[in-house]
């Protein structure tokens, strides 16, 4: 038993960096905001590992800057699903950190998130040991990618939780030959794979099964990988709006607010998947590829009336003069187009008009019509509800004691902003137009 | 040895007290009056039988049992503190008698005061005759002593507590530990899980609170009785009962010793190994470590070294003061940012060693430093070395355009920091090799090396 005494004291190694107050207060506001105590605790040695490293290259060398805003651990809503701090910059480079703490495994979990999406794939992994008990940690190896995927094509320990299990021995322990590259490689040395544009669609694709998936994600407890595939999870982890999405979910049981309806989510996730029409390019006299795709019009600027039959031009012309005459105020830059569709048989047509507000800062307006594509009245169970991406704006209903040719709504948005509206008439039976965008710049 | 039964161990100003007890003494012998060898009785067998009389007997007796307790303990813990400063003192500078004050204050009186505090008695009350050895348990309570623990920390040395192994250890990996290594059934690592959560949700909850009210969160103390009743009460809702404070206590003990003994297995491995500098402070010949570390720093042909000296010569020559320069100022600024003090005692502990080649201990002494730890710790040699190589690569990089798109694979990139260590490593090596022999033995007849030469040159001239 004394020799136990002796081989549980250890020797503080050189190198170990003593964290201070500051990094320890910051590292416990970066995990304070983490739904679920084991991943705020997973998260706080995470950026105490962080910090650690951060210290240890201060020491080393003060020309090289490590830059950890754009990194995983920077954003609650990524930390809280990657438990590996990847997208860290160093000079030139990405670098991922992983993290132990005073168990000191010898197998390390490392995010399949860091290894296979080229969005987070950095050129080297750097292996962290954090003692939180003694507020000290020891940056202790390092693997670059080249040589992890060497190493795991001829061993893959990959588990069912989206992690790798990374054998200590194939960390190098020499971290000068690390900083030597850090210092001095040319990052052309490392070849990264190539980020690939196609995760649009594919998560365009999956919108239904995500929209089914998803609430069963709002305990904090349950992890993501609990709840999708790896192929619906890789696509799911780059995109940052789905991931704020699933924060919110997973601290909304937590808020004031509470969990967002089925309908609103199921909004918030066709906003963010689905493709949208950009009606700032009507602006430009052009329709893009997605308004094309599902034959909008595009009507010319608004001009005086002239007489004729019931043109589409002429009938939003008249509606125009309708809502101005409520007060609606519409700008006479508007651009606006339309678009007939069906809704369970009956034909429909929605108006979108679009303009830039420049006294607003950045932001832009958009007024929908929805009336009849036929000469008729709409029918009296019909509805009409916008969302933008975090929640319902309006949902329009026809007053059966007053019906309408047309519902017609008005919303006003950043130019980052995007609205979603879906018309039904009936709780099943409902069309969701593309979601709406506004992006002034010419292509 | 059944005299430490009534030899008490204490402090006094100057040094260890080891007195004899006549009372415990007479006591102790007349108690085993009926063991024909009472030294062949072992600790165990003589421990159960004062805890007998300690736990059973009238006032006098329980008393005189209790003191012959307390004096084997004040024995095992000078003990457990020789032990400490044998295996570590040397390196880390510091003594059993640095170490005494703080587990050592048992002042024997008889009866012992209530409001005395005593550290012996405090292992003696927590103490479980069935479940250890008194020896095995005082061991234990000396090693996880707070105010001991800090000092040692301050000396370059840390004992991980049982409750940061359990902070830091999730059930996903306890399955994996407690299966793949201990080999416990699944129904003993389910009740293990159940026990860690709880843990989490009261234990380290609440440490995290504290870092979040930025209070000090310190060293992790044992759980308070009220932080143990609190995860009772919770095992409770998760379907344990009737498992006692104590019980608990016990079980997260027992768990976070069979989790110390995988960190313990994990670290046999590759990562106990120490750095450059404790390698070279325990002796091993720094050649020899450079060559294992780096097994590709053989180059394919002597001519080959040589040919890339002879043509890069003068530029290395320029690039080494630079380097030197570069990044020795960039330490200083480091250290001068954090304590100024430090910053000029590392200027100091550098000429030092390498002009005037002392040893380490010797400077320790002379700018009054702990002890050699502290040297190395401020020098860093091994990093020093580094950087000087690479800041010099990237001088080179800047200088000598035929070498550019050296540095644009890694391969090329090693092969010539190769060329660069082996023009001046064999330099560096003589010098650090010589600092060894010095150490022991100082020879101040050797030939200067380049890299120390250009080293004094930078400091004659700061002068």
């Amino acid at each position: 038993m004394q020799n136990l005494l002796t081989i549980e004291f250890e020797r503080l190694p050189t190198e170990s960096i003593t964290l201070d107050s500051l990094d320890i207060n910051q590292a416990v506001e970066l995990s304070n905001s983490i739904p679920d105590e084991d991943r705020t605790w997973e998260t706080y040695i995470n950026a105490l590992g962080l910090f650690t490293f951060k210290s240890w290259i201060e020491e080393r060398d003060s020309h090289l800057q490590v830059n950890w805003k754009k990194s995983t651990i920077a954003k609650p809503s990524l930390a809280n699903v990657i438990p590996t701090v990847t997208n860290l910059e160093v000079g030139n480079f990405k670098v991922a950190l992983i993290t132990i703490g005073s168990l000191f495994d010898e197998q390390i979990p490392l995010s399949r998130l860091a290894v296979e999406s080229p969005e987070c794939i950095p050129h080297f992994y750097i292996l962290v040991e954090v003692l939180e008990e003694h507020e000290r940690g020891i940056v202790r190896g390092f693997i670059t990618y080249p040589q992890l995927i060497e190493n795991l094509a001829k061993q893959t320990i990959l588990k069912p939780d989206w992690t790798y299990r990374i054998p200590l021995t194939w960390f190098d322990p020499e971290l000068n030959r690390v900083l030597l590259y850090l210092r001095a490689l040319e990052p052309q040395a490392i070849t990264l794979p190539a980020i690939t544009d196609e995760s649009k669609q594919l998560l365009a694709a999956m919108e239904s099964q995500i929209t089914q998936l998803l609430p069963s994600l709002a305990v904090p407890s349950r992890k993501i990988w609990e709840v999708l595939s790896w192929e619906q999870g890789s696509v799911i982890l780059n995109s940052p709006e789905l991931l704020e999405l699933i924060y919110k979910l997973q601290t909304s049981s937590v808020n004031v607010q509470g969990a967002p309806s089925v309908v609103s989510l199921r909004d918030t996730i066709k906003i963010i998947t689905q493709p949208a029409i950009n009606l700032g390019r009507w602006l430009w006299n052009e329709i893009d590829e997605v308004g094309q795709a599902l034959s909008w019009t595009l009507l010319p600027q608004l001009a005086p009336l002239r007489t004729a039959l019931r043109s589409p031009e002429e009938e939003f012309g008249t509606i125009v003069t309708q809502l101005q005459a409520k007060g609606i105020e519409i700008s006479p830059l508007a651009r606006c187009g339309y678009n007939n569709f069906l809704l369970a048989g009956l034909p429909l047509r929605v108006y979108a008009a679009a303009w830039n507000l420049p006294n607003d800062n950045h932001s832009w307006s958009l007024l929908l019509i929805l009336g009849s594509a036929a000469p008729n009245t709409l029918p009296h169970n019909l509805k009409l509800r916008v969302s933008d991406q975090t929640q319902i704006l309006v949902e329009q209903a026809i007053d059966s004691e007053q019906p309408e040719a047309f519902l017609y709504t008005r919303v006003v948005g950043d130019w980052d902003e995007k609205f979603i509206a879906s018309v039904s008439i009936a709780d099943d039976v409902e069309v969701t137009l593309p979601p709406f965008a506004f992006d002034i710049r010419q292509a | 040895m059944i005299i430490e039964y009534w030899t008490l161990v204490s402090l006094n100003t100057e040094d260890c007290l080891r007195q004899e007890i006549p009372l415990a003494k007479d006591f102790f012998l007349a108690s085993f009056t009926d063991t024909t060898n009472i030294n062949e009785l072992s600790d165990i067998a003589i421990q159960r039988r004062l805890f007998e009389i300690y736990h059973n007997c009238s006032s006098q007796d329980k008393l005189l049992a209790q003191r012959c307790l307390l004096c084997f303990i004040s024995c095992q813990i000078e003990k457990s503190c020789l032990k400490l400063a044998r295996d570590f003192g040397s390196f880390h500078g510091f003594t059993h008698r640095d170490l005494l004050p703080y587990v050592l204050n048992d002042d024997g009186t008889f009866p012992p005061l209530i409001e005395h505090h005593c550290f012996a008695r405090e292992i003696l009350e927590s103490f479980d005759v069935d479940k250890s050895s008194l020896t095995t348990w005082t061991t234990r309570k000396v090693r996880q002593h707070n105010q001991l623990n800090q000092f040692l920390l301050q000396c370059g040395l840390y004992l991980i507590s049982d409750w940061a192994i359990l902070n830091d250890t999730n059930t996903k990996q306890l399955q994996d530990i407690l299966g793949g290594f201990h080999l416990l059934s699944k129904f003993e690592i389910q009740q293990a899980q159940t026990l860690l959560e709880a843990y989490h949700k009261v234990y380290r909850a609440e440490r995290f609170r504290r870092r979040l009210q930025k209070q000090s969160a310190g060293k992790c103390e044992t759980p308070s009785q009220s932080q143990l009743r609190e995860i009772t009460e919770v095992l409770v809702t998760k379907g344990i009962y009737s498992i006692s404070i104590k019980a608990a206590l016990n079980k997260l003990q027992n768990l976070a010793t069979k989790l110390r003994e995988y960190r313990i297995h994990a670290r046999s491995g590759k990562f106990r190994t120490d750095s450059l500098d404790e390698k070279l402070e325990n002796n091993f010949t720094f050649i020899e470590q450079f060559t294992v570390s780096n097994p590709k720093n053989v180059l394919d042909s002597t001519d080959e070294a040589e040919d890339f000296l002879e043509n890069y010569r003068s530029q290395i020559l320029i690039c080494l003061d630079n380097a030197l320069n570069t990044v020795i100022k960039a330490r200083f600024e480091y250290l001068n940012k954090k304590n100024a003090d430090k910053a000029s005692k590392y200027l100091i502990a550098l000429t030092l060693f390498h002009c005037q080649r002392l040893s380490m201990g010797i400077i320790a002494q002379q700018l009054g430093l702990r002890a050699q730890d502290a040297v190395t710790r401020l020098l860093k040699l091994g990093n020093l070395r580094a950087d000087v190589r690479q800041q010099m690569m990237i001088t080179l990089k800047e200088s000598v355009i035929n070498l550019a798109q050296q540095y644009s694979s890694i391969s090329d990139l090693e092969t010539l920091e190769m060329r660069i260590t082996s023009a001046i490593d064999e330099q560096i090596n003589k010098i650090i090799s010589d600092s060894e022999i010095e150490a022991v033995n100082i020879q101040n007849n050797l030939a200067p090396s380049l890299f120390s030469e250009s080293l004094c040159r930078q400091f004659q001239n700061k002068e």
